[in-house]
């Protein structure tokens, strides 16, 4: 990234209205979101409900289609944040009581998935939707980088307290 | 006017083709990405990565980039120190502070008062050399490790982007974003030599305002005239300034950044030498809904050097303007256009030996510029620009350029190009005075003009597999009306400027990436360079012609970076540097390099050396130049 970001953006504007014209989001960004995915929970604090015991694991929900693969899998074996392990879960339809503390919806059609746990403790992640129903934490792409926002009051009326940290990488916060 | 987004279609697609091929030499799937810090995860380039764009391969130059790990991991203190990693580039010390820098020879020859004046050089989007003499002042230009992002290296002449000075090589030197340098940063590295220290933090306010405000501070004690002779030449550094990024909306985004900056370099007859800079800049970016993109970024720099003790002292004031356009005109042609204006007030005051006549001058600068890339063929496209550049001392200078890139595959991009640059008048080449005893002895020549490049380049960039990636780039290069020395008829003083010598020179530069495992990458850099100058018809011939440029005919790089677990960092950059034909400086290998450790998130603690192959050595010759030592430092760093 860049002090001429703007002249990256545009770049990668460009490069973002190609590749999804020509052949859809390349693999890498995908990745990347995975990553960020599980790197996301050390800089969040969930409320105690949302774990039924100090060593339960840490469950990291994708909804519908997984665009990740098994590598999202392979890649959280063996984690653990704060006592807790850290799971990969499918799930095909989204309701409430399925315990997940981080939930990825992915595609357009999220509207439905967040409203089942709107009143749960779950850090809902999105991508970027420009119709305005997006997850606590929405992935954008800035200058040819998977970067985020952050709804910080929908994640409080939940209960989750996101770190500063988090909050300072964040391309934007709504309060 | 050397603003950032004017130079997008060559420079950005150049540099984002060469950081594809460096990312995705190591990050393809989850599992490259599993150790990176969430700040870095977010700075992993998808577009170029991608390489969904067929721009991107479009890559017509010789272009090397500094990523911010290659400076955070050098160990490098200062910027001069950080650009020896540049294998296009020709880095040499001459003092505690001095350095020469250039790129494909022309480095001067300060023993016959010809020095480095054939570079551009970019913070930011600020010009930073200097207009009194179009060189840069290195000991006055300064970034915070930890807060660049990256630094381009172009070898070659950019001028029909860039402008005038762009002459041997640009150097873009970016920060990151306020956003991407968030929190608290404490970090110093302390050794016998040198200590340097920093202190940043940067805070957010609001949804889409983002700050940072450092801090940084150096000191390096003297080097050798001879043995256990010190030179006297101490020096000392302090630094600050700040950054605001605003993205009021989606489609724009505002910068405003400033540094204040204050040196002290010991002299011992001459008097101590005090630094001093100021400057703010705002830039504006509007990116259109069609892909298109306008910006405008205007500055003020304020720069002088005083010496303290004979009374020598100039400053420098720059007002700076530029607009540009981009115009995305489809996936295959793209069109940009632009153009600036300078004005740079000189403020001097001379002493009894050195004085310019007149003392004050008001210099403008005036440029405007269209490029066109016609994609023309499937994977081929021919990019045709032109500049206009008014230049305060000779008129209007004609800069065009074509380049032609041919990129059948992913893998393998061809490119050649031919272009023309020059190197404008400035007040020391017209107006200066040197006397001995109030008898001039050296002074500007009234007649100096423009000094002449055309340029012929070619070069491949080769994708060997996943992990490997190399570039080639060969070059030759026509000059005249170089500058030298010319005697006065009968009486021969007093000396003065004239475009007396013309050449040429070719050389080749290659260099090579390959990640053999996951924790370590080698690298490997090659220059060679043949240059051959002779008097035009009608010069005296005096000092001789090699006066424009005392360069190494060879130099040769190999980096290894590696890394043990999880928190350990082991780097190591070694260099060798050719010898030098006159005065003749011996060649030398020298080594530098650093080992990290990462106790926590928080915390890194490290060990780094310079020059750790001698205790003392010579980089340039000894009537111009000092030892510079061997350094070793220990690094702490803290973040909250």
């Amino acid at each position: 990234m860049a002090n001429i970001g703007p002249s990256i953006a545009l770049f990668a504007l460009l490069a973002a209205a190609q590749g999804s014209a020509a052949r859809g989001a390349q693999p890498i960004e995908y990745a990347v979101k995975a990553s960020y995915l599980y790197k996301f929970a050390p800089f969040v604090q969930w409320p105690q409900t949302a774990f039924e015991t100090p060593t339960a694991p840490l469950s990291i929900c994708i909804a519908g289609s997984d665009p990740f693969g098994p590598a999202l899998v392979e890649a959280v074996r063996g984690q653990r944040v704060n006592g807790h392990p850290i799971v990969v879960r499918h799930v095909e339809a989204v309701r409430s009581g399925l315990a997940c503390q981080i939930l990825f919806v992915g595609g357009e059609e999220s509207g439905g998935a967040l409203q089942a746990v709107a009143h749960e403790p779950t850090l809902t992640v999105t991508d970027h939707n420009k119709s305005g129903a997006g997850g606590m934490i929405q992935f954008v792409m800035v200058a040819g980088r998977v970067r985020f926002s952050i709804d910080q009051a929908a994640a409080q009326g939940s209960g989750i307290a996101i770190s500063s940290k988090l909050l300072g990488l964040a391309v934007s916060v709504n309060r | 006017m050397k603003g950032s987004l004017r130079t997008r279609r060559f420079r950005d697609i150049a540099a984002a083709g060469l950081l594809s091929l460096a990312a995705s030499a190591h990050a393809q799937s989850i599992e490259d990405l599993r150790d990176l810090s969430l700040d870095e995860l977010a700075s992993v380039n998808i577009s170029s990565v991608s390489k969904s764009n067929q721009a991107l391969a479009d890559a017509p130059a010789a272009i090397f980039v500094i990523t911010h790990d290659d400076i955070v991991r050098s160990g490098a203190t200062t910027l001069p120190e950080v650009l020896r990693l540049a294998p296009n580039l020709y880095v040499a010390q001459n003092s505690a502070s001095g350095y020469t820098i250039t790129a494909r020879g022309l480095s001067g020859n300060p023993g016959f008062v010809n020095f480095t004046n054939k570079l551009l050089v970019l913070i930011d989007g600020r010009s930073v050399y200097s207009p009194f003499y179009s060189g840069v002042f290195w000991d006055m230009q300064d970034t915070l490790p930890d807060d660049t992002e990256r630094i381009e290296v172009v070898s070659g002449p950019g001028a029909t982007l860039w402008g005038a000075n762009a002459f041997s090589g640009v150097i873009n030197i970016i920060t990151r974003r306020s956003g991407e340098t968030q929190g608290l940063l404490v970090a110093g590295d302390a050794g016998a030599r040198e200590r340097s220290g920093e202190l940043r933090y940067g805070g957010r306010f609001g949804g889409n305002l983002t700050a940072r405000l450092y801090l940084r501070g150096l000191n390096r004690d003297a080097t050798l005239t001879g043995p256990g002779t010190s030179a006297h030449d101490r020096w000392w550094r302090i630094q600050s300034g700040f950054r605001l990024d605003w993205t009021p909306s989606e489609r724009d985004a505002l910068t405003l950044q400033g540094d204040l900056m204050n040196g002290r370099i010991d002299g011992l007859n001459a008097g101590d030498t005090l630094t001093r800079n100021r400057n703010l800049l705002a830039r504006w970016t509007r990116t259109q809904t069609d892909g298109g993109a306008f910006e405008v970024q205007a500055y003020f720099d304020r720069s002088g050097r005083d010496i303290l003790q004979n009374g020598g002292r100039f400053w420098i004031n720059s007002y700076d303007l530029y607009v540009q356009h981009n115009n995305a005109v489809g996936a295959k042609d793209d069109f940009v256009w632009g153009g600036g204006i300078r004005a740079s007030r000189l403020d001097t005051v001379g002493n009894a030996t050195v004085y310019m006549l007149p003392p004050k001058r008001t210099l403008l600068l005036a440029n405007v510029f269209a490029q066109y890339g016609w994609g023309f063929a499937r994977g081929a496209k021919l990019t045709l620009g032109v500049k206009l550049e008014k230049d305060p001392y000779v008129g209007t200078s004609l800069l065009p350029t074509a380049r032609l890139a041919w990129k059948p595959g992913d893998a393998f991009l061809l490119w050649s190009s031919v272009s023309r640059a020059v190197r404008s008048p400035t007040p020391f080449d017209r107006d200066v005075v040197e006397a001995r005893n109030g008898v001039p002895l050296l002074v500007g020549g009234a007649n100096f003009r423009t000094e002449k490049l055309t340029a012929f380049e070619a070069g491949t960039r080769i994708q060997a597999a996943s992990n490997a990636a190399f570039s080639l780039s060969a070059y030759y290069n026509l000059y005249d009306d170089l500058k030298a020395l010319e005697i006065t008829p009968v009486t021969t003083i007093p000396l003065y400027w004239a475009n007396a010598i013309k050449g040429h020179a070719y050389g080749v530069e290659a260099w090579g990436d390959i990640s053999l495992t996951r924790w370590w990458k080698l690298r490997a850099g090659l220059t060679l360079l043949h240059e051959q100058f002779r008097f035009k018809p009608g010069a005296s011939g005096f000092l001789g012609a090699n006066q424009v440029g005392n360069d190494p005919p060879r130099q040769a790089t190999l980096s290894s970076a590696f890394n043990l677990g999880r928190h350990v960092s082991i780097d190591a950059n070694l260099r060798y540097v050719g010898t030098l034909p006159r005065p003749v400086v011996p060649s030398y290998y020298e080594l530098g390099g650093r080992i990290g450790w990462r106790v926590n998130d928080q915390l890194q603690l490290s060990v780094s050396g310079m020059n750790l192959l001698h205790k003392w050595h010579q980089e340039l010759p000894a009537s111009v130049a000092t030892q510079v030592p061997r350094s070793i430092l220990a690094g702490l760093k803290w973040r909250i």
